[in-house]
């Protein structure tokens, strides 16, 4: 264990958890939530429309998930911005 | 017919065989290679050592090999397999040509794109045979996804292969890294649901992979070159679709995914590492590496686990490995979840 980068592995671990449990969160409500709504105008497009419109749900809160695993290496890492050669 | 914890072993013993053959392939694409100038500088050691380049090609090799020997000696899928070996072999072509043509940093994106049109076009011809537009999610059950999924396939395959080619910076790094997520998702699949095919795939993977660190280990005897590592990638998606463990395989990739969205988040775009201005790293006069001081440089992760303590090349790669531990156990619980 000498070998190893104990402290950056504890960060790194508090990181993947939380972005573990927001991302099955995150299917969890695109499961029970998204999926069962009916988005239709027009009959004939009306399966793409809802189906685009539940990629849209996705993929916004895939950015916001992305969004919360930035501030949290940002935070643990990289606390003075932008210049990473800086300890915590 | 054999009764399935037969097939199941069956098919680890003949993946076992993997192993052995990406031995061999590597060692014969080092002596070619060295012997034809296919080489890169390993340029995180003082002495700045040609290393032979290309040589994960032995891998894309070793896994379609094995996988025609499977379907005929009658074991698997041969749909699946025949997915798989389209998906692999074609993400090695596009990760050849760019090792020889060094291609601009857009197109590697834009050509792996296509690597994931075989799995779309053969669910179309045979539908449910080849994937399962129902994704599983865990604890809160499943939803069918009948026009995002297959349109979802080129993409997951083109993240997926591009991801694993970004995170090869150390010796060692995505051969260890593939070989611990495939042998998660394989202890994950043989608990949950054990398919011959999916079985014998995983282990594939994970003894191909095995063979080629191997060589590739610190400190390397052997590149893997773009046609390994995207091939590899390529694998995993393909792998992630065609046994139903996208969520898994997500998870199981979570390093990947940090050391590729902040890459892209600080450049802004798609790009290769030798084209890079301000680099991650720094090689310090001791041997040891260092978080680079240039605000323009990327966060990658070895960048990140560098920030504030120099270390040497073997100890990032160890806690590189660590971290793949990590989220291949959270890959593993999540397989568990989803039951």
């Amino acid at each position: 264990m000498k070998r190893l980068n104990q402290r950056a592995i504890a960060l790194q671990l508090i990181v993947f958890l939380t972005q573990w449990g927001l991302m099955i969160t995150g299917f969890g409500i695109l499961a029970l939530i998204v999926a069962p709504l009916r988005v239709q105008l027009d009959p004939s497009l009306g399966r793409y429309f809802d189906a685009g419109v539940k990629a849209m749900i996705a993929l916004v809160l895939s950015i916001f998930w992305l969004f919360i695993w930035d501030r949290q290496v940002r935070l643990y890492f990289y606390r003075k911005k932008e210049s990473a050669a800086e300890p915590v | 017919m054999l009764p399935s914890g037969w097939e199941v072993t069956a098919a680890v013993l003949l993946a076992i065989v993997s192993f052995p053959v990406a031995l061999v392939l590597t060692r014969f694409f080092i002596k070619i290679n060295a012997k034809r100038g296919i080489v890169g500088i390993d340029i995180h050691k003082l002495t700045k050592p040609n290393i032979p380049e290309m040589c994960g090609a032995s891998i894309p090799i070793t896994l379609i090999l094995l996988s025609a020997v499977y379907v005929l000696i009658g074991g698997g899928n041969s749909l699946m397999m025949l997915a798989f070996s389209l998906v692999v072999g074609s993400a090695a072509v596009v990760g050849a040509l760019d090792d020889r043509l060094n291609m601009r940093g857009i197109y590697k994106p834009l050509l792996t794109l296509l690597c994931g049109l075989p799995i779309v076009a053969l669910g179309l011809l045979y539908p449910n045979q080849v994937y399962n537009p129902t994704l599983q999610v865990p604890i809160f059950g499943v939803f069918h996804l009948p026009v995002i999924y297959p349109l979802s396939i080129p993409v997951a395959i083109a993240v997926t292969s591009n991801t694993t080619n970004m995170l090869d910076p150390l010796n060692g790094t995505m051969a260890g890294g593939v070989s611990i997520i495939s042998a998660a998702l394989l202890i994950g699949v043989v608990l949950t649901n054990p398919a011959p095919s999916s079985v014998f795939l995983y282990a594939c993977l994970l003894f191909t992979a095995l063979g080629f660190f191997y060589f590739n280990r610190y400190p390397s005897r052997a590149f893997a070159g773009n046609v390994g590592q995207l091939s590899v990638g390529a694998a995993l998606g393909a792998l992630a679709i065609l046994s139903r463990n996208e969520i898994a395989s997500i998870v199981a990739m979570f390093p990947n995914i940090q050391n590729s969205f902040f890459f892209l988040s600080k450049i802004k775009r798609f790009t290769e590492h030798r084209a890079l201005t301000a680099k991650p790293t720094r090689l310090l006069d001791d041997g040891r590496l260092a978080s680079s001081s240039d605000p323009k440089a990327p966060l990658t992760l070895v960048r990140t686990l560098l920030v504030g303590r120099p270390a040497k090349e073997s100890e990032i790669v160890s806690t590189i490995f660590a971290l793949y531990l990590i989220s291949g156990a959270l890959a593993l619980i999540t397989m568990i979840l989803v039951g």
